[in-house]
């Protein structure tokens, strides 16, 4: 005879002390067995502290959080022991909301601004819990972007905050992705969080509309997210693919609401879509990486790439030419050729050289070179690099040598070849790249 | 006869580590494909204790538990199996024997 299950003891410890372990590859199938969709943890986490902030206010988002994650370990508990409830959500939303409400009385005792405690609770208190319609909880988590990306905070504690409050990740799984130390993610998000609890309670009834000149910032937080995972050093596809797809799922927000859905808005979604339908392709077996003209093209996600094409036409609408737009058009071009020699090097180069015209940059400026080279010869490449004066930084960067040794090898400079890419083997980041540079330099002796 | 059953004792202070999302989903559908798995040795899941309690002798009741930190029983569940190493198996499959510091304790309950 079977006893009925209460609570499962055996959750009480269940924790990886470490806190290393990400989610993992391997668990993906019983993730899908559980009942429960792709990262709905991680996920209701954002949910839950963008509705609870959106009520307490912002200067409460530590306790919201706190409540979150008390709310999602209770549903960790019972619902093993138990089943998943009907509603999972409602469940963690009527949880979390009592201990908040727990939480802030607690906290009124012990500031004894009772009067205005008290408005406070009532606020939280009459605000039953309901199911909430998804406009209401897009406007919320909107709303929680623009606060994560407010000015006044300092940009690199931005990203953190976001990735924390909104993506649902733990200090250690941040660092881990922007490979970072713990102590140093934890002190970003001490600023970012100082700074909230400073934020006024008027700040909280203001219309999303108010907070509009916010979305240039919010854009430059959701690129450099998407650049974590696109860019990143890390070997591990899923790590990488996760945060794009996050930088992804957020930007698709943005274009959801009037507020947020601008052509530059589109254009960095089609950016983040063209990138991302390559990005299988980008890493070989062993994770090192591979060059744009190594990359089976058959890999590329072609639904991917249409959404891109797509986001990008309905960028094109509006008079607006945004740095967006330009990267968009150049991995559209990228995207669309038929292969690499066919690719239309001189339409990249222009569109660079537009890129270097909003946004300043001696990187825009090389990459235009390495367009030209393909376009015309190494010898053009070169010219226009040699009439660049580069500054102190990007002479210490190994992509500036990596190039220059690279256009004096196709231009038969067998020399200053050999030294641009011992120059940047000193300095490449990963073993991918200087198993790259290491090629070429072998590939000097055999000619 | 029917089948032993046993008396699982979990002991230990319960962890301060805050799990993240993730790794709660992860341990969600471990849980699951462990309770699925042993779903016919699973006799009653058990719970959790809170950690205070009251110790009574014959002459006197007392606040406890007083055990060392690493003893006080955090919980139990009853399984059964044929014998102690069916018994071992599955407490060993449960996702929390993989946190270092788990403990376990199994007796086999007297049938009289």
């Amino acid at each position: 005879m079977r006893g009925n299950p209460g609570d499962g003891v055996l959750l009480t410890d269940t924790s990886n002390p470490s806190g290393s372990s990400g989610p993992s590859t391997g668990s993906q199938d019983s993730v899908a067995a559980s009942g429960l969709v792709e990262q709905f943890f991680r996920h209701e986490y954002g949910r839950l502290v963008a509705i609870l902030t959106g009520r307490a206010g912002v200067r409460h988002v530590d306790l919201v959080e706190d409540a979150v994650q008390g709310a999602l370990m209770a549903a960790l508990t019972s619902w093993v022991a138990k089943g998943l409830p009907e509603d999972p959500g409602a469940w963690l939303y009527r949880v979390a909301h009592n201990h908040l409400i727990g939480a802030l009385r607690k906290n009124a005792g012990r500031l004894r601004i009772l009067e205005a405690a008290a408005d406070e609770l009532t606020l939280v208190a009459n605000n039953p819990p309901s199911p909430r319609f998804d406009d209401e909880v897009r406007d919320d988590l909107l709303r929680m972007l623009f606060v994560c990306c407010d000015e006044a905070i300092p940009r690199n504690s931005r990203l953190v905050l976001a990735l924390k409050a909104i993506c649902g990740f733990s200090t250690a799984e941040i660092a881990l992705r922007l490979f970072l130390s713990e102590a140093n993610v934890l002190k970003r998000l001490g600023r970012a969080r100082e700074h909230l609890r400073q934020v006024p309670p008027d700040f909280d009834s203001l219309p999303l509309q108010a907070l509009q000149s916010r979305l240039a910032g919010v854009h430059v937080v959701l690129y450099l997210l998407f650049n974590e995972g696109y860019l990143s050093a890390q070997s591990d596809r899923v790590v990488r693919r996760e945060l794009c797809d996050e930088a992804i799922r957020l930007t698709t927000l943005l274009t959801e609401h009037p507020v947020s859905a601008t052509p530059e808005t589109f254009a960095l979604l089609a950016v983040m879509h063209f990138h991302g339908a390559r990005l299988a392709a980008r890493l070989d077996r062993a994770g090192g990486l591979l060059l744009l003209e190594e990359q089976d093209r058959s890999l590329w996600d072609q639904d991917q790439m249409r959404l891109g094409a797509e986001w990008l036409r309905k960028a094109a609408s509006g008079g607006a030419f945004t740095r967006f737009h330009a990267e968009a058009g150049i991995a559209a071009e990228h995207a669309f050729a038929p292969s690499f020699a066919q690719t239309r090097w001189k339409e990249i180069a222009d569109l660079y050289a537009m890129l270097d015209r909003i946004a300043p940059s001696p990187l825009n400026a090389m990459n235009r070179a390495v367009a030209i080279a393909e376009w015309q010869g190494p010898e053009a490449g070169l010219a226009l690099l040699e009439a660049i004066e580069p500054p102190p930084w990007l002479l210490g960067y190994y992509l500036w040598d990596a190039v220059l040794g690279e256009l004096h090898r196709r231009a038969g400079h067998k020399g200053e070849a050999r030294r641009f890419i011992e120059q940047a083997l000193a300095s490449a980041p990963t073993d991918a790249e200087r198993d790259l540079l290491r090629l070429r330099l072998a590939s000097l002796e055999s000619v | 006869m029917s089948t032993p059953k046993y008396l699982c004792v979990y002991r230990g202070a319960p962890s301060q580590d805050k799990p993240s999302p993730a790794q709660m989903q992860e341990m969600f559908a471990a849980f699951n494909a462990w309770k699925e798995q042993f779903k016919s040795n699973i006799l009653d899941m058990g719970s959790k204790l809170k950690p205070s309690g009251k110790v009574l002798t014959a002459s006197s009741v007392t606040d406890g538990p007083f055990a060392e930190g690493k003893e006080i029983v955090g919980g139990f569940m009853i399984i059964a199996a044929d014998d102690y190493e069916g018994a071992v198996a599955v407490v060993k499959a449960m996702p929390m024997m993989q946190t270092p510091g788990a403990c376990v304790e199994i007796r086999e309950m007297a049938s009289f």
